[in-house]
């Protein structure tokens, strides 16, 4: 879950424009760290698979698919009022100072 | 890394003179700036001269009015001094949100001014409380100190001895860190104290720190969140990089000067 909340709202590749990577190192490569997460109660949903005698599946990676989208969804509807319908990851604190600035622009130039 | 020779002083002079006989070397203090420069390479000092062996380069002392830190004193022993917590506790604070443990117990004030990194928290403190810098020749005061990014009036065979902070009536600094270095983003340190109403920006500035005038002199009118209202930062001079634009730091300058105001009570 860490993992795909770090997706979400902190990780990302950088690049100029001559292709020099610039978030190369931990310093300027964001990933999260214990301090940016907070505890989450884990907790079961049980669906058998009904296409196998055994009636399982395998699977992995689960928090990590499912927080991207979760915390996307949150963070979009959030911004709802502010004429946000998608925001790219990941959703830095720039990224929506950027969509709150220019929705109160348009509103002031209505 | 390079090979370079290594001296351990036993005393200022002496290091005064080991510097003074080599404009390659370089003093080492608590390595956390200049050892990741040597390790990449970036820098070829022919010398390291090590502070560490100096013992009147440690320790912090306060009287009435002031605050004295002496130059190789780590950014853990003035988070963790109770006389300063008592006297200023805005900086105790400052230096406890410096990089992580393991940077606080070695990295050193003196270090840190000497450095002048664009996005260190100490100079912050240091302009905006109007502190004297003690070297080994003369005393600068905060607004001679910093000449630019990385950059101060330090000579190459000058040493910071130690920082002298008078005592303000109020003072606090809200950083906004880098989310993924965690050095300052922007910082702003307010102070209201005997050097008057200042306000130092770390972080932000293209150039290193520096003090915001229109700010000064709202607050000196009224001290109060709500007089930074509609005080707007030039971008000029501003950093871009790919954590901020100079758009996105101007306006952070604005609210963490708030915050700072507010937190100063
Ligand atoms: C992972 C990491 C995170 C960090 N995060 C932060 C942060 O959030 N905020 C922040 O402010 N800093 C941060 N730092 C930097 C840290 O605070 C360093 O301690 C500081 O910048 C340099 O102090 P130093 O004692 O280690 O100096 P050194 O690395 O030993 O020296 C730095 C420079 O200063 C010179 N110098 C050293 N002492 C003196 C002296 N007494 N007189 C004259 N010149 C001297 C040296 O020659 C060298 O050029 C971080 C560092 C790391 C590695």
């Amino acid at each position: 879950m860490a993992q795909g909340i770090g997706q979400a709202l902190l990780e990302t590749r950088v690049h100029d424009e001559a292709g020099q990577f610039l978030s190369g190192s931990m310093m300027d490569y964001t990933m999260p760290r214990a301090d940016d997460m907070l505890n989450i109660p884990v907790d079961n949903a049980v669906t058998m698979c009904t296409h196998n005698p055994l009636r399982v599946k395998g699977c992995g990676e689960v928090g990590a698919i499912r927080a991207p989208p979760a915390v996307i969804c949150a963070v979009v509807d959030a911004l709802h009022d502010y004429g946000a319908r998608h925001i790219d990851m990941p959703a830095t604190s720039q990224k929506i100072w950027r969509r709150i600035s220019a929705s109160r622009q348009h509103l002031a130039a209505e | 890394m390079y090979d370079f020779a290594y001296h351990r002083p036993a005393s200022v002079a002496e290091a005064v003179k080991l510097l003074a006989g080599d404009p390659e070397a370089k003093l080492i203090s608590g390595g956390m700036s200049l050892i990741p420069v040597l390790k990449q390479r970036l820098a070829r000092p022919s010398a390291l001269i090590d502070l560490g062996a100096i013992p009147d380069l440690v320790g912090i002392s306060v009287t009435a009015t002031t605050v004295t830190v002496k130059g190789r004193t780590t950014h853990a022993a003035v988070a963790a001094s109770a006389e300063v917590r008592q006297a200023i506790p805005a900086l105790a604070e400052l230096a406890s949100h410096i990089g992580d443990a393991q940077v606080r117990n070695r990295g050193t004030i003196g270090g840190s001014i000497a450095h002048h990194d664009p996005t260190a928290d100490y100079p912050a403190a240091v302009l905006a409380l109007g502190a004297t810098v003690h070297t080994s020749r003369r005393k600068l005061a905060a607004d001679d100190f910093f000449t630019g990014l990385f950059a101060t009036a330090l000579e190459p065979d000058e040493i910071v001895i130690a920082v002298e902070f008078p005592i303000p009536e109020k003072a606090a600094y809200v950083k906004f860190p880098n989310p993924a270095s965690r050095y300052a983003m922007v910082g702003v340190f307010v102070a209201k104290g005997p050097r008057g109403v200042r306000v130092a920006v770390t972080g932000a500035g293209a150039n290193g720190v520096f003090r915001h005038a229109a700010m000064e002199e709202a607050l000196a009118k009224s001290w109060s969140p709500e007089a930074l209202e509609g005080i707007s930062t030039p971008t000029e001079d501003l950093n871009n990089d790919i954590h901020a634009s100079r758009e996105y730091r101007a306006h952070l300058v604005g609210v963490m000067a708030k915050r700072a105001v507010a937190k100063a009570g």
